[in-house]
């Protein structure tokens, strides 16, 4: 227990005469965090919740372009622009502006739109009043082609936008024709007998959508936006970073003869090696905590959502711990493999960067090709993240984290093994 | 009774094309100070790390104060022996002080005992006023007066020191001269190795010069000395075994 405990407290005092070292460990992952999250801030809300200005060229002037106008101004992601510089927006002015990228998108609402949706409900009224003994005296136009709203888009947009605004303005269409449809069909029944329908309610929507949460707690709802993401994701990464720092102190040990000396000490050198390890496991878990902070305290402060952390305290301690275990046993191999501070350096950071990428924490591995999770769910990164985000995103507990933990000590153990062995090998 | 006994060592390292120890045999007595000498490559270094431990013999025998060093002994005889290794062995931002507690506590002393015997040791080698600075600022004599009272701490019977004053100072140099005198006073055995043999001659009573693997010869130094007449000093009769042939 005394080398153990030694061992702690050189660490420790090394640690703190290492000012540069301190200010990588600690104040630079808080900057990377905060740099991420507000980089990553835009790209990672959903498109509901930004706002878009629409070029509307309104060529109809009639109820639909009204009820579009109004559809999609209710539901506060669009802003419908429909002049520019205090005059009405034409066409081609409309594609040139969009094509320029000045706006996002256009709609082109074509003249008599709102007659062809008025007709066609008409026709539709008045064939079932026919069927129903009843005269079809509702107007109906002769246009037999049917007409489009055109939508333009910005070239650089994305397909997952567009998706969604085509999605969106054909509930609208939708909706514009069902109430014209319904409007009819009322009057046309008013015609019929006026006390009956005067009272009549039609209610298409027998069957509606709720949303739920799939967690043990009702009580936080949590989404995963870039705070969510990258907080935990980039501080994993930076708890991996301590390989730079353990594996050169293994290779300084080496190379200037204290492990040599530690050698000849009598007693266990894995009780010697067993106090780093603590020692930077604390570092790994008190640089994690760090970065909560942030994304609790500071990120907020800069206009990003608060950091939710789940229920589970306890569980996040031990990941931590499980992930501090993994980038430390990390570092002693790295600093066991290679011979000087240079060949370290430059293998642990490269890696780290490769694992980070693959494992999910620069972009959600879930909308990476099926092949790259596959692979990337061989990243102890992705590890470390997938409990994390199971803790903060879906409220789980200390019994639903081990199989990520386990993985976690396992990757530890096996290279506290491979270092032991090549060690092993270098003094035979 | 000996204090190291050395019987027909052999030694290849992997990969390597020669080996390094081929039958190496010496015995050193208890309680001298004596002399490991050898060329560059001679084996010297792959001597004591098989001495103290370090690494295994492919064959022969070790014994050291008659306990063979073996798995069993091991430990044991790692606690009788104390290595002042060439490098400088010490964590450069760490103090003195903290160096020695560090070291001090992986030989398993604390407290008191521990601090009363680093500050004995500190006043012996001059040291009693820098005990608190870090030894990156120490001068090089310093650091070499540091890193053998890193291998006293714990007090042992035989300490071997592979180049004790490489790169000191004079003045340092004859402090830590006399210090392996006195020390050897108190009845600790002394192996010492060393480049600089005007030096050895100077202080140890034996010597054994090794070569290519094997003991060349071994003996009182001035025995060894008179027993060559075309040889006024250590280094004549070193040159005499040895060759004059470079060893790059």
């Amino acid at each position: 227990m005394l080398r153990l405990l030694a061992t702690i407290r050189k660490e420790w005092l090394l640690l703190l005469r290492d000012r540069t070292g301190l200010t990588l460990l600690f104040a630079m992952p808080v900057v990377l965090i905060t740099v991420m999250a507000m980089i990553e801030d835009a790209p990672f809300r959903d498109y509901q919740e930004l706002r878009f200005d629409i070029l509307t060229v309104d060529n109809d002037h009639g109820r639909l372009g009204k009820y579009i106008r109004e559809g999609l101004e209710y539901s506060e992601q669009f802003q419908v622009i429909d002049s520019v510089k205090g005059l009405p927006v034409t066409e081609q002015q409309a594609r040139d502006l969009v094509n320029e990228g000045e706006y996002k998108i256009c709609i082109i609402i074509p003249p008599g739109a709102t007659g062809a949706i008025v007709s066609n409900a008409n026709k539709i009224v008045n064939d079932i009043s026919k069927r129903m003994g009843m005269p079809g005296v509702l107007p109906v136009g002769s246009r037999k082609d049917s007409l489009n709203v055109t939508v333009y888009f910005d070239p650089a947009s994305k397909k997952a936008f567009k998706s969604a605004i085509h999605q969106a303005l054909d509930n609208f269409l939708t909706q514009v024709e069902t109430d014209l449809l319904l409007e009819r069909i009322k009057q046309q029944l008013k015609r019929k007998d006026v006390q009956e329908t005067d009272s009549m309610v039609i209610q298409l929507k027998a069957v509606g959508l709720k949303e739920q949460l799939t967690g043990p707690s009702q009580e936080i709802d949590v989404i995963s936006n870039s705070v969510q993401h990258n907080v935990p994701a980039w501080s994993i990464f930076a708890m991996f970073f301590i390989v730079i720092p353990i594996a050169g102190n293994m290779i300084r040990e080496r190379e200037d003869g204290s492990l040599l000396r530690m050698k000849l000490i009598p007693g266990s050198y894995l009780a010697i090696l067993t106090g780093k390890m603590l020692f930077f496991v604390a570092v790994c878990v008190a640089q994690f905590y760090l970065m909560m902070q942030v994304g609790i305290y500071l990120l907020p402060l800069l206009g990003l959502p608060k950091l939710m952390l789940g229920q589970s305290l306890l569980a996040a301690f031990i990941v931590a711990v499980g992930i501090g275990l993994a980038s430390t046993s990390y570092g002693i191999l790295v600093g066991t493999v290679f011979k000087t501070p240079n060949q370290a350096l430059n293998f642990g950071a490269i890696s780290i960067v490769i694992l980070s990428a693959i494992g999910g924490i620069w972009i959600p591995l879930e909308i990476m090709p099926s092949h790259m999770q596959f692979i990337g769910h061989l990243s102890p990164l992705s590890w470390g993240l997938d409990a994390i985000n199971d803790i903060y995103l879906r409220n789980a507990g200390t019994g639903h984290i081990w199989g990520h933990v386990g993985k976690l000590v396992l990757f530890a153990v096996v290279l506290l093994c491979t270092a032991a062995v090549i060690e092993k090998r270098r003094l035979s | 009774m000996t204090s190291i006994l050395v019987q027909d060592l052999h030694k290849t390292y992997k990969g390597a094309l020669e080996p390094s120890l081929k039958g190496l045999s010496f015995s050193f007595p208890k309680g001298a100070i004596v002399g490991l000498l050898g060329p560059n490559g001679a084996g010297k270094t792959t001597t004591i790390s098989i001495l103290c431990g370090l690494i295994k013999a492919d064959t022969g025998e070790v014994q050291i104060f008659d306990l063979p060093q073996n798995a069993t002994n091991r430990e044991a005889i790692k606690g009788l022996i104390g290595i002042v290794p060439q490098q400088i062995a010490l964590f450069p931002h760490l103090t003195a002080v903290e160096n020695l507690e560090y070291f001090g506590n992986l030989y398993g002393l604390k407290g008191k005992s521990l601090r009363s015997r680093i500050d004995e040791y500190l006043q012996v080698f001059g040291l009693e006023k820098n005990g608190h600075k870090q030894v990156h600022h120490f001068s090089g004599g310093m650091k070499r007066r540091t890193n053998i009272i890193a291998a006293i701490l714990h007090q042992p019977q035989l300490l071997v020191l592979d180049e004790p004053t490489a790169g000191v100072d004079v003045q340092s140099r004859s402090m830590i001269l006399q210090f392996l005198r006195d020390y050897n006073q108190q009845g600790v055995s002394i192996v010492y190795t060393s480049h600089l043999l005007d030096e050895a001659q100077t202080i140890c009573q034996e010597v054994a010069i090794i070569d290519e693997g094997r003991a060349v010869v071994q003996g009182d130094t001035t025995e060894l000395i008179a027993r060559h007449p075309e040889c006024r000093n250590l280094e004549d009769v070193f040159l005499h075994y040895t060759g004059h042939a470079l060893r790059d």
